[in-house]
This record gives C-alpha cells, sequence and structure tokens, in this order.
C-alpha cells in the first residue's frame, strides 16, 4: 500500500541570511521540521520576525534552503516541477496596476499553461468565485485592499492546483474582508484543498484551521490540531437559560453531590466581530464586487460562548 | 514520486515580454523620451545652417543619428532598471515567480520586452529621420537639379541597417544593464553602473589602441581581456558617410550584427545565471 505523499514536507530546514560582508549571519529559520498532509487547513503562527514567511519562501522555490529538505508533494521546492500544483497569495499582494482584473487573472492562467480552450471559462469562473465579477473590469490600481485580497486569491486558484499558500491573507483587511477571506478558505478545504495559512489573527486561525504550528525566532514551538492544543478534555461547558440563584445553589449542590465541581458561571457573549458583522451590511461593503462567492457556505464556528458554565467532569444526564 | 518536468516555454517568455512592453510604454520617461528624441530629430531642419560644413542631408543625418544613440542610450538603460527592479520592488516578482516558470523565462521575457520598447524607440526616431531626409532632399533636388542627376543619394536600405544595427546595440546594453540589476540591490545603482558600462563600452577601444603595445605581457593580455569582456560600441558607428551617399558594406554590417547577437546571448546567459540563485 502506497503512503500518501504530503503536500508539504519540511525536514531540518535551516534558512542563515547574510547580514553583513564580513559574514555574520542571521538565522531566520532554524532545524524546523513540519509536514502538512493533503487536505488539511494549516497555520503557521509567529510574532514577527519569526520565520513563517522565510519557510513559506523556500517551500515556493523563491528562497534556498541553508540546509535541511523541503518538498512539495514529493517534490524537491527547488525545482520548478514543485509549483505545479501551487497557488499563493502574497503578503499585502501588488499586482500589475494597469491591466484590469480580468486581465491580471489571465495573465497568471496562461503563466501557469491554462490550456487556450479553458482559459476564458476559468477565468471567469475563478473570478465569480472570489465575488469579484462586479469589479473584474476595472483596473486594479483602483481596488482596495479587500478586494486585492480576493483577485491575489483568484489568480492563486486559477490554475487549480491542490495547495494554496496564502501568507498573511487579512492583514489591512477590515472584519468584513477578514470574514468573507475566512469563507473562502473554508469553500477550499471543503473541496480538498490543502491551505497553508500564516496570520496574525488568531481567531481567525482558529476558526478555519485543522493543524497549526507557532515558531519563534525561527524554531518551531508548537504543532499540533486545535483540539489537541487549546481543547481542555476534562472540562465541559454547559449554556443554560438564567437561572435564579437557589437553582444555580441547587446545581452545585448536585454536582458536588457527585463528585463534580461548579468551576465558573459567566454570561455568554458573541464575539466582537460577529456583532460587528452582524451590523455592517456586507453586500454594501462588497460595492462592486458583489460578495463572496456562489456557494453558501457553513459558519465556520458557532457563535463563541466561552465556557459560560465549566464543570468537570461532564454531568450525566 | 515521479515529477513531470515543465519544459522551458516560449509562449511564457513572449507573455512576460508582452507584459514588460505594456509596462514600459505606460511609463512616462519612455514617452519623455520618446517625445524628446521625435522633436529633436524633427527640429534637425531648423538647424541645417549650423551644419559646420558638411552637406545639409549628412547633417540631418548625424542629427537624427545623434538623438538616436544619447536618447536610446538613456531610455535603455532606466527602462531595464526600472522594469526589473519594479517586479522587485513591488513584489509583483514573488508572485509571478511563485508560478511554475523558469528564472531564465523571466529574465529573457524582460530582455525581449524592453528590446522591443526599444525597437519601437529606434523605429519612430529612424523613420521620422528618413521622412525628414526624403522630404528635403526632395527640396533640394528641385532647387539644384544638376547635383542630383544620378537620382537621390541617401541611402534609405543603408540607414534603415545602421538604424537596425544601433537597435541591436541597445540590445547588448539592455543586456548589460539586466547583468547588472541581477545582482544589484537597487535601481540608482544600477542606472550608475549601467552609464559606467555605457562609456566602458564606447571607449574602450581607446584603451585597447593604447595599451596594446606596451612591453609588459601581463597588462596587454589584461587590456585585452577586458576588451573582450566590454563589447566595443565604436564598431555599431557605420552611419557616418550615409548621408553622404557612401554604400554601407553589408558585410561588415552582418558581422557587426552577429557580434551584437553574441555578446547579448552571452551576457544574457551570464544574468540568468546570476539570477538563478537570487534570493526574492
Amino acid at each position: 500500500m502506497n503512503t500518501p505523499v504530503p503536500a508539504i514536507s519540511i525536514k531540518g530546514l535551516t534558512k542563515d541570511f547574510a547580514v553583513t560582508l564580513r559574514g555574520v549571519k542571521l538565522r531566520a529559520v532554524d532545524d524546523l521540521s513540519l509536514t502538512v498532509e493533503e487536505g488539511h487547513v494549516f497555520g503557521l503562527l509567529g510574532p514577527n520576525g519569526s520565520g513563517k514567511s522565510t519557510t513559506i519562501k523556500v517551500i515556493l522555490g523563491l528562497l534556498g534552503a541553508t540546509a535541511g529538505d523541503v518538498r512539495v508533494f514529493g517534490v524537491p521546492s527547488h525545482e520548478v516541477e514543485s509549483r505545479r500544483n501551487v497557488g499563493y497569495l502574497p503578503e499585502a499582494p501588488y499586482f500589475y496596476r494597469y491591466l484590469s482584473g480580468y486581465e491580471l487573472v489571465r495573465f497568471y492562467a496562461r503563466v501557469c499553461g491554462v490550456p487556450r480552450k479553458q482559459l476564458q471559462a476559468r477565468v471567469k469562473d475563478v473570478v465569480d468565485w472570489v465575488g469579484l465579477s462586479k469589479a473584474a473590469d476595472r483596473r486594479v490600481g483602483t481596488y482596495s485592499k479587500g478586494m486585492l485580497q480576493r483577485i491575489g486569491l483568484a489568480q492563486a486558484l486559477v490554475h487549480d492546483p491542490k495547495l494554496i499558500v496564502l501568507d498573511e491573507p487579512t492583514a489591512g483587511v477590515d472584519p468584513v474582508g477578514t470574514a468573507e477571506m475566512c469563507e473562502l478558505i473554508l469553500k477550499l478545504k471543503q473541496q480538498g484543498k490543502t491551505v497553508l495559512i500564516t496570520s496574525h489573527l488568531l481567531a481567525q486561525i482558529e476558526d478555519v484551521c485543522d493543524r497549526v504550528a507557532i515558531l519563534d525566532h525561527g524554531k518551531l514551538i508548537v504543532e499540533g490540531s486545535l483540539q489537541e492544543l487549546v481543547g481542555q478534555r476534562d472540562r465541559q461547558a454547559l449554556i443554560v437559560d438564567s437561572l435564579p440563584p437557589a437553582d444555580i445553589e441547587a446545581l452545585r449542590g448536585w454536582l458536588v453531590s457527585r463528585g463534580h465541581a461548579l468551576n465558573a458561571i459567566e454570561q455568554p457573549r458573541a464575539r466582537l466581530d460577529q456583532l460587528f458583522l452582524s451590523k455592517v451590511s456586507r453586500g454594501g461593503h462588497a460595492g462592486a464586487s458583489g460578495g463572496v462567492g456562489s456557494n453558501v457556505v457553513p459558519k465556520s464556528s458557532a457563535p463563541n460562548t466561552s465556557a459560560p458554565v465549566a464543570a468537570s467532569p461532564k454531568p450525566k444526564a | 514520486m515521479s515529477a513531470v518536468s515543465v519544459p522551458f516555454s516560449f509562449s511564457r517568455l513572449a507573455l512576460i515580454a508582452s507584459n514588460t512592453f505594456l509596462e514600459a510604454v505606460r511609463q512616462r520617461l519612455f514617452n519623455f523620451l520618446l517625445l524628446l528624441a521625435v522633436g529633436l530629430v524633427a527640429s534637425a531642419q531648423f538647424f541645417r545652417d549650423f551644419n559646420f560644413g558638411s552637406s545639409e542631408l549628412k547633417f540631418i543625418a548625424d542629427f537624427g543619428f545623434g538623438a538616436l544613440v544619447f536618447f536610446g542610450s538613456a531610455l535603455t538603460i532606466t527602462t531595464t532598471a526600472q522594469l526589473f527592479f519594479s517586479e522587485i520592488e513591488n513584489r509583483t516578482a514573488l508572485t509571478l515567480l511563485a508560478k511554475p516558470i523558469w528564472r531564465a523565462e523571466f529574465v529573457f521575457g524582460k530582455f525581449v520586452g524592453v528590446f522591443a520598447v526599444i525597437g519601437v524607440f529606434c523605429a519612430l526616431t529612424i523613420g521620422l529621420m528618413m521622412a525628414l531626409l526624403w522630404h528635403r532632399e526632395g527640396q533640394l533636388m528641385t532647387i539644384d537639379p544638376e547635383a542630383f542627376a544620378s537620382g537621390r543619394i541617401v541611402r534609405y536600405g543603408d540607414l534603415f541597417i545602421v538604424g537596425v544595427l544601433q537597435w541591436l546595440k541597445f540590445g547588448v546594453l539592455s543586456s548589460i544593464v539586466l547583468l547588472i540589476a541581477t545582482f544589484s540591490n537597487s535601481n540608482l545603482y544600477t542606472v550608475v553602473t549601467g552609464f559606467f558600462a555605457l562609456v566602458i563600452c564606447h571607449l574602450q577601444y581607446l584603451a585597447r589602441d593604447s595599451w596594446s603595445n606596451v612591453d609588459n605581457l601581463m597588462l596587454r593580455v589584461l587590456v585585452q581581456v577586458l576588451g573582450l569582456i566590454f563589447p566595443n560600441f565604436q564598431l555599431f558607428n557605420l552611419g557616418d558617410e550615409i548621408g553622404q551617399g557612401a554604400a554601407l558594406d553589408p558585410l561588415l554590417a552582418g558581422r557587426v550584427a552577429v557580434y551584437a547577437v553574441v555578446y547579448i546571448a552571452v551576457i544574457g546567459g551570464l544574468a540568468v545565471y546570476s539570477f538563478r540563485n537570487r534570493e526574492i
């Protein structure tokens, strides 16, 4: 039985940059080993200067590794073939301002070798998919940041890659644009794409990622699934109607009688970004873009009612 | 896992070249230099009384070629550096080079795009100069028919060939600037070094002539080697006698063209080699 080839395999990656002519080097990535399995949404986290973007650039063959082995679908990342199935959205993307959205995506489609017969349809599909069809005839130079991110995503997807690398896809984008980008990432996940994403917005990562890795000073600090890393397996939250004090005391007594403890009582709160999104017209924000994509995508998570009542362990019914 | 190789693609190269061309013609600098050159060539007929003794038609030709060489060189250096660094500084190169393309396609695509821009510049400047010469020669034929008893004296075909040779010379210059750009960190450094290279290429024959007979063998070899490294741009100045009706030696023109193509290929290859490991 063949072992599935991981989308990204990084073994012992080290990357040094020469910072002076005398040979003083800055180690941006230090002995990093990671595996991103196909079909996963993987979040690469870390503070500024932690080596996230450098790692991404090595994966894309834009930088050479000082040491270590980096492969994309089994192909060494320094080879051109490794980029055949990769789409990339750089941080704060800048595109040819004098091209229209359609022209830009068509240009990249041709660079990626999309057959001429499929070119027109493919460009239109992907521009529609990111919700930019109404603005696609406008010059890219007139686009807002959110629209630039979306046209950037369109060019990354136009050749239907299996792996999509998103470097800070919501940097400088407002909450509405951020939410729309998250929806697009979740749609990609539903289609079975592998997504590698870096972001400073941890809530966003939490909403969309299966696994995360945290880097600091070029070193891998922690890596695992979100459940493994932030889930509290020995605790549970119950959400109930508002109870009078007497009932709460009765509940506490009942729990104590069964050997459990009522650890916290909190008022559930919606997340601020969700309040913002419910108050701001998303159609209006999309403006000429016409909103995101065609498929209705389920929300990535329920409103965060963070542990209104935490009990340990799970009470029996 | 066996990877299917991505072959070198001339269509991708052409795509990058056409995009580079489009970007260049939208730049104000190109339009500005083109207007200046065209204006200078067109104004040649107003300066014909200050021709320092040479024939009027030769003066117009010299004036036109002077404008072509001066503005063409400036355009070549600035446009090549600008179009290369705009990709790096604006980070469009990040997106482009993250696609399945060879860096050689990128470098040669940039070169072909710039070469096309310079081609348009040369075609317009030479075309205008030829039109002016044709017009003025027609007037002179009416004024002094005896001087033109055997027909027109300006060899327009040769003029065109000299224009093509100048274009090739700019191609060599562009490849040198591109080579500098592949390892340079700034647009300004590339432009300044490019102008130095232009001066060296124009004057290297003087050094070679002066130092070719020195006794020191090492020095002589060094001068010869430097003379090979830097192309001799004086070889391209074949248009001096065209305004006076002298014919261009086609064999010589062909050899100069081959000389240019060889330099473009070699320097372009070095640029690809240099850019291959550049960290974007």
